[in-house]
């Protein structure tokens, strides 16, 4: 005999599985400090890539004047204003992504949290010998 | 309207049942679209300007995730470029790549908007999508949306440049740097726009997410006004030379597309709108329940008339035969 109630819960289990379900539980067999240090951490990778990326432009735009110019400018005073960029640059980009991925964390533990307790429904269901 | 809703659910039936099928299609589709389109406007590499390749890529896009599309058409913009002249391919690739390194890889799911918006351009209302992304998306899309916006001027700046970029061969390479980026830096016509398209997701998703009655109806209103009003006023500022009348009418029309799309996504009856109000142990609830308009597929039953003769003929006994 088919339990209906049964076969609605194990259906929208199993769409959940395939679809959003997937990356939730990636997510959910970090620690919260792990994954979101993993990603703030990818994301400070990134912005360095970026910045190098952006001052190498920087340089090569004017690169002329900027060759001119390197021997009457003060190197350190010149070093300490792009590392202070980059410090306010990625900074602010961690700060984005922490926020990003705490949010991302703390919404695929809500949603895991609901998709175990169904699980404990079915298996309650199974127990009771509902089907 | 009934008529309307009535093809509505019989297209939402459809879709249901050969939705297999059909997403693909569609990827395939806009696979397709995007690519042509980028080889009719930028087909300096001929091996893959042709029609054979363009359909491997489309059929490729077909089963792969929605972001594949953004990747084979930057693939594809890329080599072209490359084609063309190294120096901008290398400040083009530059710029994706940071749109790649800063947003992309936070992998949102309208990245789509990336592609959609450069051929809406083409098509010249572009209006829509920041509209109907205030209206499904986040305020996050607004960033999506910038992007899309960015790289629709990046391209159009290289197509109405080329013949000055191609008759820069000779010159050094930091000249070509220099004339290319001061051109995408330059561009407050971008500026503008992305700021229009910015502020009109963000006031879009605000009020439609309001709890009020026509909703999405006011914000769809209201975003259009406001981004005629930010694109009008930043051409009186900076003088980019906004085609007035052309921003009116695309407007309009991506007002109506608009339109099609909440009938599709959001059709609901405020006249039925209910207010209730319960608690709990631990709040006070306060809902609004506003019911969706929907209408009673008619379906068409065969009806058996004349019933089959399921009583055999009952058999002649001796005793009639005799009498």
């Amino acid at each position: 005999m088919l339990n209906e109630e049964r076969i609605i819960l194990m259906t929208q289990m199993a769409s959940y599985e395939a679809n959003e379900g997937k990356k939730n539980v990636a997510i959910g067999s970090y620690f919260r400090s792990d994954y979101i240090g993993w990603q703030v951490l990818k994301s400070i990778i990134s912005a360095t890539i970026a910045f190098v990326v952006v001052f190498a432009m920087y340089i090569f735009y004017d690169f002329e004047i900027f060759m001119m110019e390197i021997y009457k400018m003060d190197l350190l005073e010149f070093a300490k204003d792009v590392l202070f960029t980059y410090l306010k640059f990625v900074g602010v980009y961690a700060l984005i992504s922490y926020l990003v991925y705490s949010f991302r964390y703390s919404r695929a533990r809500k949603s895991l949290r609901l998709y175990y307790a169904n699980l404990h429904k079915l298996a309650g269901m199974y127990k009771s010998g509902r089907f | 309207m009934t008529t309307l809703l009535v093809a509505k659910q019989i297209l939402m039936a459809i879709y249901s049942k050969y939705e297999v099928y059909i997403t693909p299609l569609l990827k395939f589709l806009l696979a397709l679209v995007t690519l042509l389109v980028i080889n009719s406007r930028l087909g300096y590499m001929e091996s893959i300007d042709k029609l054979t390749v363009v359909l491997i890529v489309s059929l490729m896009c077909s089963f792969m995730p929605m972001n594949f599309i953004v990747v084979a058409a930057a693939v594809f913009t890329m080599l072209h470029l490359y084609s063309f002249n190294l120096e901008t391919a290398v400040v083009l690739g530059i710029g994706f790549l940071l749109m790649f390194l800063l947003y992309l890889r936070f992998s949102p799911k309208d990245t789509v908007v990336i592609v959609l918006l450069p051929i809406c351009f083409l098509m010249k209302i572009p209006y829509v999508i920041p509209i109907s992304m205030g209206l499904i998306g986040t305020p996050a899309s607004a960033v999506s949306v910038a992007c899309g916006v960015m790289v629709y001027y990046m391209l159009h700046y290289v197509v109405q440049n080329t013949t000055v970029i191609a008759s820069m061969a000779d010159e050094e390479t930091a000249a070509k740097f220099k004339f290319i980026i001061d051109g995408l830096l330059s561009n407050r016509e971008m500026v503008i726009t992305i700021a229009a398209f910015g502020i009109t997701v963000i006031l879009v998703y605000i009020i439609r997410r309001l709890s009020m009655d026509y909703a999405w109806t006011i914000a769809m209103t209201a975003g259009a006004v406001v981004n005629i009003m930010v694109l009008l006023v930043g051409d009186l500022m900076f003088d980019t030379n906004v085609a007035l009348f052309g921003v009116i009418v695309g407007t309009i029309i991506s007002f109506l597309l608009v339109m099609v799309l909440q009938f599709f996504v959001f059709n609901v009856d405020y006249s039925r709108t209910e207010k209730v109000q319960f608690e709990d142990d631990e709040y006070y609830y306060y809902v609004k329940a506003v019911p969706k308009v929907t209408v009673a597929r008619a379906e068409k039953k065969v009806k058996q008339i004349n019933t089959q003769r399921t009583a055999k003929p009952v058999p002649r006994t001796r005793s009639t035969h005799e009498s």
